[in-house]
């Protein structure tokens, strides 16, 4: 043995040190000048290993509408040493001088499928070939790596034109970047009156109109109608208003007689989703003899992307009270505490564990798709892994609470960035792809239209995609929903801290925290963990 | 200096210059820029003008509590994890060293064939084995017997052992370089031994351990600089939530976090600065002790 050891030692030392800091290990990111390189090329559609548009990898999340920037693929693979996946580049063959090149980022959400990549794709050539002053450079991230690409391009100078399609979610952790549209509507002419003017409404940030109509997902109560069939109860109201008729074992449960019509709310439903959950040994969760450790079918599952959406059901409701403060909406915490003791008490809602479990419980980002929960509150953007819930599923009308029914609702758009140094031919790109281009976009996307003359289109497109379905879905009921949605929306933004930052992901991350721990952890005492909540809040906010 | 060693230099420096300028464009520059950055208010989450702040950063992270509450997540952590990347990997290199085992070459080969596998697909596949009701380790667990075995991603008391068995399932490369040094030992040292009656223990005590010090001084230093660092796995098991209870709510997680989730760009490199600081000072205070128990063959001092 010799000192060559030591020379290892401090060599390796210097150089992990060093890489540490630098962000090599531990905060990755991709870098602006490597997407550039890439943008120079002729057009080219990169390779791509995309996970299914809607899921994000890892996390079990849909991914249209964004709660926390996911554990990156490129982080995981970087520090692994395997090379990070491509971003694909769809550029304009030349640009000649005095063209203006309008660069389109996605995927903040939906839109990073190889399939969906592909329509994109025609989409900018369409466009490229029909304006000649005016070009279309698409990037097109995997939503895995898309905030941090994106925070990335930002910090260096390079941010794109236009993003899209993204959510109120992904919009806001970006709050305040946003190029206000209404002096270029105003300027251009440009006809919003072809959207409710509500639709258009939903975009306003104060006097600012940050966005205007392309998609929506309305919500609704998905439900496997043979696992209602099968203990002989009838199925969920699909009318918004409409009491639940209560027969058979549905009866005996809810203490009613025979045919009795109760309301449909969360108390029904609670009572409902016990029936319909049952253990390997068909015993249902409102037996003596039922045993939780051995579930083969769950009676429901709530849309837990994010604590506020899970809330949204219950009633509209912000966690900015009217003065500025932290706020927990009373409904809300009714909702979580109703949600925690479907889990670990009357465990008729998938618990954390087995929804983390992607082999038995959930393959697909929903459990419902697994064909093992009964019913599942969710948005439209769910129907991607519909095919894999059987061919007897339908939707109804969400539970009310306190008599009002709230379908929590979400909406895509493209946006434009503040400080574009193209604002106008941004716009005119814009209105290309709310409007020529909406039909193929939507389509791909698997979003309703914004465009009521584009839905019936989307609706036979996606009726087509399930095959043969035992009854026919009723899609009714998401239209429907769109009266019911939550105002304000789940999503709003987040107060600005005392330093004028915005907080919105430090928000995210604090209540995503507590849902993991809701999900993972037994016996706690959620008054105290909600009031905790509200804490942390206020305290990001005041920093 | 002569022309010849000065030529030869040269040739050695233009060889070695796609690394040099590799470090310095993707490593140093990248440093510096960081401290740079850790004394303005660089956010990506504020409009605000770029501006000197001078050492704002560093009050606001002495004053954070989640500052402190990370560092002790990552020292707990440090306590379970560094003695068993120190045992155990020296341990499965005795036994595959020793010439009464059959098969060693099998053994490298499957010791070290995790290793080669991209580290986040073993992580993942770890997540399905440790889940608390479907997962395989707690199947065998209940077949033997322990009809409620440990929730080993979601109860802050099992969780840093699972992260540990995550760990250990990657030791082959550590176990190649304990191997290598135990092949140096000289034979005729364990012969020498014998003769003095030394049995097993005695050959390990007097022998092998003095002989291995500076390989385990390797370990140990690059250890502890990696559970400085440590990130991937927490991160992937537990979405970087930091859940359970905040255990897995690591150093390195809250610099990330702060960087790319709350985007605040200068307040993460201060915190990557603190952490460089913190492994600088263990590390040299490693270096210091290293006199006082590394054998090193041959030297004046020893």
């Amino acid at each position: 043995m010799n000192r060559s050891w030591l020379r290892l030692s401090v060599w390796a030392v210097i150089l992990v040190i060093l890489a540490a800091c630098a962000g090599n290990t531990s905060t990755p990111a991709p870098t602006a000048a490597g997407q550039t390189a890439a943008a120079s090329q002729p057009a080219s559609v990169a390779p791509v290993t995309a996970p299914p548009a809607s899921v994000s990898p890892g996390t079990n999340q849909p991914s249209s509408e964004a709660t926390e920037p996911p554990p990156s693929e490129e982080a995981t693979a970087e520090a692994s040493g395997t090379p990070p996946p491509t971003p694909v580049i769809v550029a304009p063959e030349s640009v000649a001088p005095g063209v203006k090149l309008v660069r389109w980022y996605c995927c903040l959400g939906t839109g990073d499928d190889p399939t969906q990549v592909k329509v994109e794709k025609k989409v900018i050539e369409d466009f490229n070939k029909a304006h000649s002053d005016i070009q279309i450079e698409g990037e097109f991230v995997l939503y895995a790596q898309a905030y941090d690409t994106l925070a990335t391009e930002i910090a260096g100078g390079n941010p794109p034109d236009i993003i899209g399609p993204v959510g109120f979610g992904g919009a806001n952790a970006f709050s305040g970047h946003w190029l206000d549209l209404q002096p270029l509507i105003d300027s251009t002419g440009f006809d919003t009156s072809q959207w409710e003017s509500s639709a258009v409404d939903y975009f306003k940030v104060g006097n600012a109109q940050e966005g205007l109509p392309f998609a929506i997902y309305p919500s609704a109560l998905f439900y496997q109608v043979g696992a209602f069939q099968e203990i002989g109860i009838n199925e969920p109201p699909h009318k918004y208003g409409d009491q639940y008729v209560a027969i058979g074992p549905a009866a005996a449960a809810l203490n009613v007689s025979e045919g009795t019509a109760v309301p449909w709310d969360y108390d029904t439903a609670r009572i409902i989703a016990m029936l319909l959950t049952v253990d390997t040994n068909n015993n249902d969760a409102t037996q003596s003899g039922f045993d939780p450790t051995n579930i083969a079918q769950y009676g429901f599952e709530p849309q837990r992307d994010d604590l506020r959406g899970l809330g949204a059901y219950w009633g509209a409701g912000s966690l900015v009270a009217p003065d500025g403060t932290a706020q927990i909406p009373p409904q809300w915490a009714t909702a979580w505490k109703w949600y925690y003791n479907g889990m670990w008490t009357d465990h008729f809602i998938v618990d954390g564990p087995r929804f983390n479990d992607q082999v038995s419980w959930n393959p697909d980002g929903v459990p419902f798709c697994n064909g093992k929960v009964a019913m599942a509150e969710n948005f439209l953007w769910s129907t991607y892994c519909m095919t894999s819930a059987g061919d007897n599923w339908n939707v109804a009308a969400v539970p009310a609470y306190n008599g009002t029914q709230t379908a929590a609702f979400n909406a895509d758009t493209f946006r434009i960035w503040k400080d574009t140094a193209n604002p106008d031919a941004a716009f005119t790109v814009l209105q290309y792809l709310l409007g020529p281009a909406a039909q193929a976009l939507t389509t791909t996307y698997g979003a309703m239209p914004a465009k009521e003359d584009l839905r019936d289109a989307f609706f036979q497109q996606l009726e087509d995609s399930f095959g043969t379905l035992q009854n026919p879905t009723d899609w009714q009921v998401f239209l429907d929903g769109i009266d019911h949605a939550d105002v304000p929306n789940f999503e709003s933004p987040l107060p600005f801290n005392k330093s004028g930052e915005n907080t919105y992901n430090e928000s995210l991350s604090a209540i995503n925290t507590y849902a993991t721990r809701w999900d993972t952890t037994q016996g706690l005492d959620l008054d105290s963990q909600i009031t905790q909540m509200q804490a942390d809040l206020q305290a990001i906010w005041d920093k | 200096m002569k022309p010849l060693e000065r030529r030869e230099a040269l040739w050695g420096f233009i060889f070695i210059s796609p690394w040099i300028i590799g470090f310095v464009l993707f490593t140093m520059l990248p440093t510096l820029a960081t401290l740079g950055l850790s004394f303005t208010n660089f956010s990506l989450a504020t409009s605000a003008p770029l501006a000197f702040v001078g050492l704002k950063n560093y009050q606001d992270m002495l004053a954070d509590p989640q500052v402190w509450a990370s560092l002790e997540v990552t020292f707990t952590f440090a306590a379970f994890w560094l003695p068993m990347t120190l045992i155990v990997p020296f341990m499965v290199a005795v036994i595959l060293n020793s010439p009464s085992l059959r098969g060693s070459s099998l053994f490298r080969i499957l010791i070290f064939l995790p290793y080669v596998i991209p580290f986040v697909a073993g992580v993942l596949i770890w997540q399905n084995t440790l889940s608390p009701e479907t997962g395989w380790l707690n199947e065998g667990l209940r077949a033997l017997g322990w009809a409620n075995p440990p929730d080993w991603l979601n109860d802050p008391t099992w969780i840093y052992p699972g992260l540990v068995l995550v760990g250990v399932w990657g030791i082959g490369g550590a176990v190649i370089i304990n191997l290598a040094g135990l092949q140096n030992v000289p034979t005729e040292l364990y012969d020498a031994a014998k003769i003095d009656g030394a049995g097993w223990w005695g050959q390990m005590r007097h022998v092998t351990l003095p002989l291995m010090s500076p390989v385990i001084f390797y370990s140990l230093t690059l250890g502890l600089v990696e559970v400085m660092q440590y990130f991937l796995v927490p991160f992937v098991l537990k979405n970087g939530t930091g859940e359970p209870g905040g255990s897995t709510y690591f150093f390195n997680l809250y610099i990330y976090k702060s960087f790319f989730t709350f985007q605040r760009m200068s307040y993460g490199a201060t915190l990557a600065w603190m952490l460089f600081v913190i492994t600088l000072v263990l590390t040299l205070a490693l270096f210091a002790s290293a006199r006082r128990w590394v054998y090193y063959a041959g030297d004046r001092n020893s």
